[in-house]
């Protein structure tokens, strides 16, 4: 089968929370009690038993209307995933027909450096468990032939599940259709992203939206030059050294023939 | 003890050497096991990848006192450097890679030590500070940016500490004959004392500090 991505269209969405929900519900993620901070927003941020949630935004555009902006976060399934890239255990991984990153919470030895790595700030780490918890698009469905519970749940059609050029052509469509400040969101990052937007607003505007997310440029140090380099000047120094000795030769102590009787006769 | 030997290094030294050697290669196998995904399988002899993590976390600790210790015990003796005396061995390269007559006499340690000594001792810091960061990241107010960058520096650490190791290991046994029972008996011949720190000799001649075997033990 071919490469899918999920794509959400904020223009459809009511932040009804039915996909938050049913996230919760597939995955078996309790909910925590949290505080009204005056907003429907609720928990304030990604946790790790929340895998994704709906983002509540009051915006004044340039003409002075109040707009309601909401937005789906959750992990965007980068092509080039910074978190696969540095996971050690394996424990992150890309899936093999969808090309969306899924996760292996046997293998996750939580050294917290996907956590660190991501350009979207998505994975959580759990102090209790002492792994990392983020959304794997519902592989235990998807690889079934199954839409994502959050997809599945969605009583608009904000949220779908699909073919990768089937879902870039629907949303440039939708692009189009919205018009002039619309735009599409996720396809131009990190190699495209299996999760993207369709956001009636400039992506500028939306509070918590990375404007330019990519593999940060430590993640390229660490793993692509100092990883193979460290091994290399150790592979060097072995090398430098043997040839010192069969070359140049050790450093010995010079031959002194009446050393042992002059301390003989001490 | 052969009579004649004489004492170049004290328990203590060589306590604090092995203590920071051990920890440190012990570190190397597990951040190996860790960062190589071909060499994961060095986590089965400790249950696992969670395994490895938890023993380097924890040796890491033991490795940061003994540095300080190792720093503390050293600095005055190796981490700074006498001129000129220190400037002419560098320009003879100590006599290790070209042909020397006679290389400079320095003290206690050559520039070659001291450069070893200042290198672990900068990178070692900078190993034990950034994995503590990377042990506890959610306990600081570190920017994202500031976090990300540790890893790399750690791995920057990694690939001079080893490399060092290596040449520390050579020019510590087969590089110069009869080096190695500094750090395991502490006892060395006068003819290699004579060859590698004539220097130094004299000195403990001079203030009469030497301390040679009456070939008794």
């Amino acid at each position: 089968m071919a490469e899918k991505i999920k794509l959400y269209d904020d223009s459809k969405c009511t932040a009804c929370r039915g996909c938050q929900l049913a996230c919760k519900q597939w995955n078996g993620l309790k909910a925590g009690q949290t505080a009204n901070t005056g907003t429907y927003q609720n928990p304030p941020s990604l946790q790790p038993n929340t895998y994704m949630m709906i983002h509540y935004q009051d915006y004044v555009d340039p003409k002075g209307d109040v707009k309601w902006l909401f937005r789906k976060e959750a992990c965007m399934h980068c092509t080039n995933a910074a978190c696969v890239t540095v996971c050690p255990s394996g424990a992150l991984y890309y899936n093999k027909e969808f090309k969306t990153v899924g996760l292996n919470h046997d293998k996750c030895i939580g050294c917290k450096e996907c956590v660190a790595a991501c350009p979207f700030e998505v994975p959580r780490y759990d102090t209790k468990t002492e792994k990392v918890y983020k959304c794997d698009m519902c592989e235990s469905r998807i690889t079934n032939g199954l839409d994502p519970a959050c997809v599945k749940a969605c009583p608009t059609g904000a949220l779908k599940w699909g073919d990768k050029e089937t879902m870039l052509g629907t949303a440039a469509k939708r692009k189009e259709y919205l018009g002039a400040v619309a735009s599409t969101y996720g396809d131009k990052f990190v190699g495209g992203t299996h999760f993207m937007y369709v956001l009636k607003e400039n992506p500028a505007v939306y509070s918590g939206l990375m404007k330019d997310p990519k593999v940060p440029f430590s993640v390229t140090v660490w793993k692509n030059w100092l990883k193979p380099l460290s091994l290399l000047a150790a592979g060097g120094v072995l090398a430098g050294s043997f040839l010192h000795y069969v070359l140049h030769g050790p450093k010995r102590p010079d031959p002194e023939p009446t050393d042992e009787k002059t301390e003989g006769g001490k | 003890m052969k009579k004649g030997m004489i004492k170049v290094t004290s328990g203590y030294e060589r306590f604090v050497h092995w203590m920071l050697a051990i920890s440190c290669l012990l570190l190397c196998y597990t951040g190996m096991g860790m960062m190589y995904d071909y060499l994961n399988f060095f986590g089965a002899v400790m249950g696992g990848l969670k395994g490895l993590k938890v023993v380097h976390n924890f040796t890491g600790v033991v490795f940061g006192v003994a540095l300080l210790l190792a720093i503390q015990m050293w600095w005055k003796e190796a981490g700074v450097f006498v001129f000129p005396e220190d400037i002419n061995w560098i320009m003879t390269a100590g006599g290790y890679l070209w042909h020397v007559d006679k290389v400079p006499e320095t003290g206690k340690y050559n520039p070659g030590q001291k450069m070893f000594f200042l290198t672990v001792a900068a990178f070692g810091l900078l190993m034990f500070v950034t994995g503590f960061f990377m042990w506890f990241p959610g306990y600081f107010p570190l920017s994202t940016e500031m976090l990300r960058w540790l890893y790399p520096l750690h791995a920057l650490g990694f690939l001079v500490i080893f490399a060092f190791f290596f040449v520390h290991l050579y020019l510590g046994t087969i590089g110069n004959p009869g080096t190695v029972q500094a750090m395991i008996s502490g006892w060395v011949t006068r003819n290699w004392l004579k060859k590698q720190h004539p220097g130094w000799l004299k000195e403990m001649e001079h203030e009469g500090t030497l301390i040679v075997s009456d070939g008794e033990k």
